[in-house]
Formats: C-alpha cells, structure tokens, sequence
C-alpha cells in the first residue's frame, strides 16, 4: 500500500485553478517533496491531503483512506507542520504539546512521557516553561516538528519546513527530518522551494508549476533526465583530443561537444558512468589525460529546463519578505 | 470548510476524544487568561467605575427612587453590575477566536481527529468560568460595599453570570468566526454593548417604562441576567423568575448550538 496516492486532483478557486489535474503516488518510508514557487499550488495540494480543504475533483488517499470520504480516519494518521506557526504563543512549550497529546486522544503517564520524549527530540527541553513568543523561529519549528510527531503519525506533511531560517537553523531542521525518517521510519511529505533542500532531503521530487507536475522522480533521475553532465578533458596538445573526441563519438558515449583552449567540453548523458571509459579509451590509444574534471545540473537547471525559468522570481522574493514580516511580528 | 462534510466526519464516531478535547479547550483558555493578568484587571476596572460613580451620585440624589424600588439604589444596581461584568468579559472574548486564525492555532484544532462541537463548548466553558470568575471579584468587592446584600444569594448569582457568560461567549464565538479582522469585531462589540446593558434593566427599575419601550427589554437576553441575579443578590425583582430562568436557559441553549454550527462550517481561506 502506498503511503500517499493521488489522482487526477484538481483544485479550482473561481477560474484559478489552483491544483490542476496531478497524480502521483508516495511510498511508505520516503521522503517525497513538492519543489516549485510560491503559488504554485503545493500549499493548496497539502491542505486537500491533510483534509482542511476539499478537492474540485479528483481523488486522493492518504494512509489507505479517503481524504474526502473519512477525513478523520486520516487525521488520525498523519502529523502536520503547518507553513506558518500554529502554535500557541502564549502558553509554554510544555503547554502546547500538552495540549496536542489529549486533542489527540492521550491520557495520563502515557501523555507526560510523550511530551518528554518530544521536548528531548527537540532540544527544548531547558525551554519548556518558556511562552512560546520568546522562542526564536528555529525553536518554534523545532516545537512543530516535535509535536506533530508527538501521536506517532503514519506520515508527517511539512509545508515549507525551513521558510523564513537562517542556514544554520536550515540544516539543523534537515537533521532532524533526516532523523525521524531513519529512526521513527515516517513517511514525510514536504514541500519546499528551496533547490538545497529537495536535492539534501527528498528521495524523490516532483517539480510542480502553476497547479502542474512537470517531472518527477529522484533528484539524480530528474538531473540525468535532461541530459546534462559535463566532462572537461585536457591532454597534452589539440590533436589528441580530437582523436579522443572522435574515438569516443564512435562508441557513442558522447552527446556533443566542444573544444577551448585545448580543453575538451563533452556532454554526456552520465558523466559518472562515462569517464572509466573517456580513461580506456585514452588508454588504448596511448594518449595522456593531464586534468579532467565534470559538473552535474542542479535541480534548479532541472526547473529551468522544465518550466522555461528560475525558480526564485522577483514575485517569490517580494512575497517571502512579506512573510517573514509577518513572522517576526 | 464545507459543512456537510464536517457533520459526516462527526457521524464518522469520534470515540475517545470529547472529553479530551473538552479538557483541552478548557485548560488551555484558563492557562491564558491567569497569564495575562493585566486583562484580569482591565475587565473590572471599567464595572467597577460604573458602580462607584452611578451609585454614589444616584443613591445620594435620588432618596426617592430607594422607597419606589424597594431597595438602597447601591443594592439596586450591585446586581446589574455583576451582570455586566460577565456580560463584557465573555462577549469580548470570542475575539480569540480571530486571533487563533491570525496566529495559526485554530489549524491545530481543525486538523485535529476531534469533534469540532466539543472543541468549541470547551472553549466556551473555559472563557465563561473566567468571566464567572471575574464577576465573583466585583460581586465580592460589592458585599464589602453594600452589607444589606442577601449572602445566601451569592452562589445562585454566580452561577447566573456563568449561564450569562456561556450564552454570550458562544455568540461572540459565533459572530467572530465569520470574521477576519480584530477590529471588525470590536466595533461590533462596542456597537452592541452599551445598548444591551442599558436597555437590560441593570440601572434602573423596567416596572415603571412606557408600555411601548417594555418589549424591548424583553429581547434583550441581558434583562433576564439582571433580574434574576437582582432577585438572588436583593430579594428584589421584575419579572417572575421562573420566566425569566427558562428564557435565559433557552437563549443559552440557542447560542451555543449556533456557535458549534458556525465555528464547524469555519473555512481555510
């Protein structure tokens, strides 16, 4: 069974249609991501699953059960961190998981261990009695994160997980996902808009654009699948290398190429696959590799090749400000 | 939100959690009412102004009215003030409700595999015990005050507050999940405010009002607050108290089935 299976799901708001006709499936264990800019319905996509919104068609099932059809079957099985804070400012770290544990049906011992063990997991301890409006933004993620899994949810929806931290709080909240997802074995779904964090989190992504999904797949699969590594080659002088560039064409490993300044630019499907054999084949022919070197697209080459532009438009940057006004407030 | 979804999913049996989540609710707003200590304050001040300034200049320049009324004018009004404290406090208090959407909480409890209609009574109750709370404060201050005041009376009085609280802190609940803006809301309670407390009988006796201007106080829900905790302060009242008991049961019972309504048809927007 799938941890998350999706078909067909539209969401129209008026004439915008918000989410527009995706499917997709995510397996048990992994960490699946949504990467694409604001507005381009991943928030909308979770709220459909995490049974806040209904969907304008379509079906989706969220550990084995209808979002629409047994909203609280579902809810009983998922753990949610919303994109802004939702938690309460003003009661105390302790207060607040207090809360969530008998909202979701825990009692007692039972209850008080749990919030322990989450206070640990998130480092928060020391800070229990603290309100919640003097913790700092990484600490109010980290509470989040806790306390949604603090009912020990099937699966964990993080929308926009590190929105708005500074790259040390960043990397600290990739650990903890990490570590949840290798110890507790959830599944996560996550959406993000942030390059570095599908490529360092997901296991799989989906690149979504105006309501669509254009690619998926693993970040290795999707950057093979537009075809682009580079492999830079130097031998000693010019008439090597376009006897190597011929040879190699011959064996087809080579898709094109380009040579500058006595350095030869090959572009290749593979380039990890492809050098052993750049290395035979100079081999063979006597000649000497003095330098070689490759670089891999990014995932954001990924989006550019998909959607026809940068991930980071001016608009994401002008709205993201926005918010995180808003947060600081 | 689409209503008819949320009734399914309640039809859906939502076993272990009402009263957890009744106790949750509840806590929750107790916890944050003891916290904000100055709003503790702030909510008394303003009845208790009332009661110092209309009683000392209307007890002393209007001897008459005590024989008409039956009662020392300070006792008269002890009761309606009582009531107002209550009534403000809880009505007030359905703002939170704005604020959980502004600040995010209200997700938590939305996502929640918990009925929506305890979620909501839970906060209702904690909301009306604080404001029963905040009543007993100038009820007692007003025994010290006023000694002629009935004490058997006190916990039937307090217990009318309560009732009070609960039926306005659902309709606050009610209005305030239709809205966005903190301000919108307090407009409207500002709006209603001072004609509900005024047009309740708390200042002055209804006996003696123009047949055309009594049906007014009668659809007031605060009128009956008033006399029936007036009845149980001073041995003193308007209306028979049975009549007036059953309506304020009943506009209780009204309110707070609309705000479980309104609050479990409450959308993301």
């Amino acid at each position: 069974m799938k941890a998350i299976s999706v078909r067909d799901l539209v969401k129209k708001f008026g004439d915008l249609r918000a989410v527009d006709g995706i499917s997709f499936d995510v397996r048990k264990g992994e960490i699946f991501g949504f990467l694409g800019p604001n507005g381009a319905g991943k928030t909308t996509t979770i709220n459909i699953l995490v049974t806040l919104m209904r969907p304008t068609s379509g079906e989706a099932y969220v550990a084995g059960y209808n979002v629409v059809e047994e909203p609280v079957k579902v809810r009983e099985r998922i753990g949610i961190v919303f994109q802004d804070p939702s938690v309460d400012r003003n009661l105390t770290g302790w207060e607040n998981l207090y809360i969530h544990g008998l909202i979701y049906g825990l009692r007692g011992e039972e209850l008080r261990r749990r919030i322990e063990e989450s206070l640990e997991f998130a480092e928060l301890t020391k800070f229990k009695d603290v309100e919640v409006k003097n913790y700092s933004g990484g600490m109010i993620r980290r509470l989040e994160i806790a306390r949604g899994l603090m009912h020990e949810p099937e699966i964990l929806f993080l929308d926009e997980p590190t929105i708005g931290l500074d790259p040390q709080t960043r990397a600290k909240i990739w650990e903890y996902v990490e570590r949840l997802r290798n110890e507790a074995g959830v599944t996560v779904f996550l959406t993000t808009h942030y390059i570095e964090e599908a490529e360092r989190l997901c296991d799989r992504v989906a690149i979504i654009d105006h309501g669509r999904i254009v690619a998926i797949g693993s970040p290795d699969e999707l950057k093979q699948g537009i075809g682009g590594d580079v492999i830079y080659v130097r031998t000693g002088d010019k008439s090597s290398l376009m006897r190597l560039v011929e040879e190699l064409q011959e064996d087809g490993m080579v898709l094109r190429y380009r040579e500058l300044d006595g350095v030869l630019a090959l572009s290749v499907n593979n380039a990890s696959r492809v050098i052993p054999g750049v290395f035979e084949v100079a081999n063979r022919m006597g000649i000497r590799i003095e330098e070689i070197k490759y670089t891999q697209p990014s995932l954001s080459d990924v989006f550019l090749h998909y959607t026809g532009r940068e991930i980071r438009d001016e608009e994401a940057d002008w709205r993201e400000s926005v918010r995180m006004r808003h947060r600081v407030r | 939100m689409e209503g008819e979804r949320e009734d399914e999913a309640q039809g859906e049996v939502i076993k272990m959690n009402e009263r957890n989540i009744v106790y949750a609710m509840l806590y929750r707003q107790l916890k944050r009412y003891f916290r904000a200590r100055s709003r503790v304050l702030g909510t008394i001040i303003n009845p208790l102004m009332f009661f110092l300034f209309l009683g000392m200049g209307f007890s002393a320049s209007m001897r008459g009215m005590s024989a008409a009324i039956g009662v020392d004018y300070l006792a008269f009004l002890a009761p309606g003030i009582a009531v107002m404290t209550a009534f403000s406090s809880s009505f007030i208090g359905g703002i939170s409700v704005i604020f959980d959407k502004e600040f995010g909480f209200l997700k938590e409890v939305l996502v929640a595999p918990a009925s929506r209609t305890y979620a909501i009574i839970g906060r209702a109750l904690g909301d009306s015990i604080t404001s029963a709370l905040q009543s007993l404060l100038i009820i007692a201050l007003m025994y010290v005050i006023v000694p002629s005041l009935r004490i058997e009376g006190l916990p039937f009085a307090i217990a009318i507050c309560f009732i009070t609280s609960l039926m306005f802190n659902s309709l606050g609940i009610a209005i305030a999940s239709k809205m966005r803006s903190p301000e919108g809301f307090q407009l409207i309670v500002n709006v209603l405010i001072f004609p509900l407390i005024f047009l309740s009988g708390a200042f002055y006796p209804i006996n003696n009002l123009p047949d055309v201007v009594k049906p007014i106080f009668y659809v007031n829900p605060l009128t009956y607050s008033v006399d029936l905790t007036r009845y149980f302060m001073t041995g003193i009242s308007s209306l028979p108290i049975y009549l007036s008991l059953s309506a304020l049961l009943l506009l209780t019972s009204i309110f707070t089935l609309l705000s479980a309504r309104v609050f479990n048809r409450s959308t993301l927007d």
